[in-house]
């Protein structure tokens, strides 16, 4: 298999639009979460991570365009070269357009915009698309079928998904507070980011190598999480596996964190069951939202400028850890090497995924 | 080797013969369907569309190929359409425009991957999942992930084109087993084609 590097394209979130940008206002512990008025299904205020310098209605279309812009900028020809694919990760696209086709926008402006001579891979699998989508890149980069590929998260706050959470009774009504004691459910959030997995290290941005990822499926409920984190403990197990890691040489954990009851503590018990209790770990919910698909895309990126950086971000709007599972959730910033990076997610449909980078030096 | 079933209104393939099952071409044939094989699975009458005709395949697949050799993370699920969740989307959409009341069982089928969650439960099955929104059925698409799959160790891929897209209704299943034998695109869209 060859070597795969990863490295940060673009990235759009609540806090800002460029890495740095947002990687400093994480470092200052500011969350791009604020009250909406009157956006809820019975006309309630809900926190939301909502992108406020967006100027059109159609969110999806001006976030997608955006990204493809930055990435035009720092790959330039290389977007629409032969050897380079485009992979997207979203759960609902274009949903401004339900009934009609909320995915057909995407080929559409993927193919004006960055010129690139096939047709964009997407993959919607709830909230494990990210990592999915990153782990597929990876796939096709070891297999010599493409020199680059460019993975896109993209999702945008709706109705049509606002309402379908307060249906479920899974959104909180103040800053969500993944592990915490007192946590009431999730925010959901707006975002787009771009990785690039490549067979060369290209330097353009901070590049890490990518060692490994998997995915498992709880096999046990479509829309709630494995009592005993089943899949995320076996899809963990197969990532170190495959990563050729052991669990010792893991600096941090960027876990899913939704802020929910019973996803936290899920993912609390299967960290425990595998020995990762005292791994330094976040969720950024608390900064940007649940993002969806572009969740596990902005939170690699994230990671990797935890890693440029030599510091780990705490997991925002912690009082008290209120898991079974034995944790160590990052209460404060911490300046610490920061060598080897797993990143987690879990959805609905009972999926579970994880990748494990690592940096060059 | 590779197994086959493709069911559509009025009509079931399993591994390239039309099967003697007298179907309707009503709205209901899936319960049709449900009844005519005995299931006994009451989950079924929860289901969106989608995960219902992919129980459905599988339960007639089941028939021909030994799934019990295969251990509980053996399986690669690698499952695609055009459509996502299109028809559930819609009526979801209806729940909370026109009725004033979002269904959270509505909601929870309005993405894809229900589906291939719903095969895991039926199943049993911690292996990997992957969904895909592609414009067609790619027989290339579906090569090229069983071989990243087959690499990182899956014993076997099911794989499926499932769409419940405007009155278009239909399901294309098929398993791979990793045993060194080839298959061609060829193969692939002929089973889709039948």
């Amino acid at each position: 298999m060859k070597e795969v590097f990863i490295s940060y394209g673009s990235i759009i979130t609540p806090l800002g639009n460029s890495e740095e940008q947002i990687f400093q206002k994480m470092v200052a512990g500011d969350s791009g979460i604020q009250t909406a008025v009157e956006v809820g299904n019975k006309n309630e205020n809900i926190p939301l991570g909502k992108i406020r310098d967006l100027s059109s209605d159609n969110h999806y279309i001006e976030l997608l365009n955006r990204t493809c812009d930055q990435l035009i900028d720092l790959y330039g020809d290389m977007v629409a070269e032969k050897s380079t694919k485009i992979i997207i990760s979203s759960t609902k696209a274009d949903i401004e357009v339900i009934p009609n086709d909320s995915f057909v926008s995407t080929r559409k402006i993927i193919k004006s915009k960055l010129n690139n001579h096939g047709d964009p891979l997407i993959i919607s699998n709830a909230c494990i698309s990210g990592i999915l989508a990153i782990n597929t890149a990876a796939d096709y980069i070891s297999h010599g079928l493409f020199d680059n590929v460019i993975v896109i998260g993209i999702d945008v706050l709706s109705d049509f998904v606002t309402f379908g959470f307060q249906s479920l009774y899974a959104i909180s009504n103040e800053v969500t507070r993944p592990f915490d004691k007192s946590r009431k459910g999730i925010n959901l959030g707006e975002a787009a980011g771009a990785v690039l997995l490549s067979k060369n290290n290209l330097g353009k941005t901070f590049t890490a190598k990518y060692l490994g990822g998997s995915s498992s499926n709880d096999a046990n409920h479509i829309s709630g999480p494995s009592r005993t984190g089943e899949g995320l403990f076996r899809s963990i197990n197969k990532t170190l596996e495959r990563s050729k890691v052991n669990t010792e040489s893991i600096d941090f954990i960027s876990g899913h964190g939704t802020g929910t009851i019973f996803n936290d503590e899920m993912e609390s018990i299967a960290f425990d069951r595998l020995g990762m209790n005292s791994i330094p770990l976040n969720s950024m919910k608390g900064f940007f939202g649940h993002t969806l698909g572009a969740a596990g895309v902005i939170e690699v990126i994230c990671s990797m400028k935890m890693m440029e950086h030599q510091i780990l971000i705490k997991n925002i709007g912690i009082e008290e850890v209120g898991v079974s599972g034995k944790i160590n959730i990052l209460e404060n910033n911490l300046k610490t090497e920061v060598r080897t990076i797993l990143k987690t997610g879990s959805g609905f449909g009972g999926g579970n995924a994880s990748l494990i980078i690592q940096s060059i030096t | 080797m590779i197994y086959s079933c493709k069911i559509e209104k009025g009509a079931v393939f399993l591994n390239g013969v039309k099967q003697p099952i007298g179907l309707s071409n009503s709205e209901n044939w899936t319960k049709e369907l449900y009844l005519e094989l005995g299931l006994n699975y009451p989950k079924f009458y929860k289901m969106d569309d989608l995960s219902k005709m992919a129980i459905l395949s599988f339960t007639i697949l089941k028939d021909t190929v030994d799934f019990e050799k295969f251990g509980e993370d053996d399986v690669s699920l690698i499952f695609a359409n055009s459509g996502s969740s299109i028809e559930t989307d819609k009526k979801f959409l209806t729940s909370y425009s026109e009725n004033e009341s979002p269904s959270p069982s509505l909601f929870v089928y309005t993405l894809p991957n229900i589906m291939t969650g719903e095969l895991a439960i039926f199943n049993k099955w911690f292996g990997e999942n992957i969904f895909i929104i592609n414009e067609k059925y790619s027989p290339e698409l579906y090569l090229e992930q069983i071989n990243f799959y087959f690499s990182k160790g899956a014993k076997a891929c099911l794989c499926g084109w499932v769409e419940n897209k405007n009155s278009e209704q239909d399901c294309t299943m098929f398993l791979m087993t990793n045993d060194g034998a080839k298959t061609t695109e060829k193969e692939l869209l002929d089973i889709y084609n039948q």
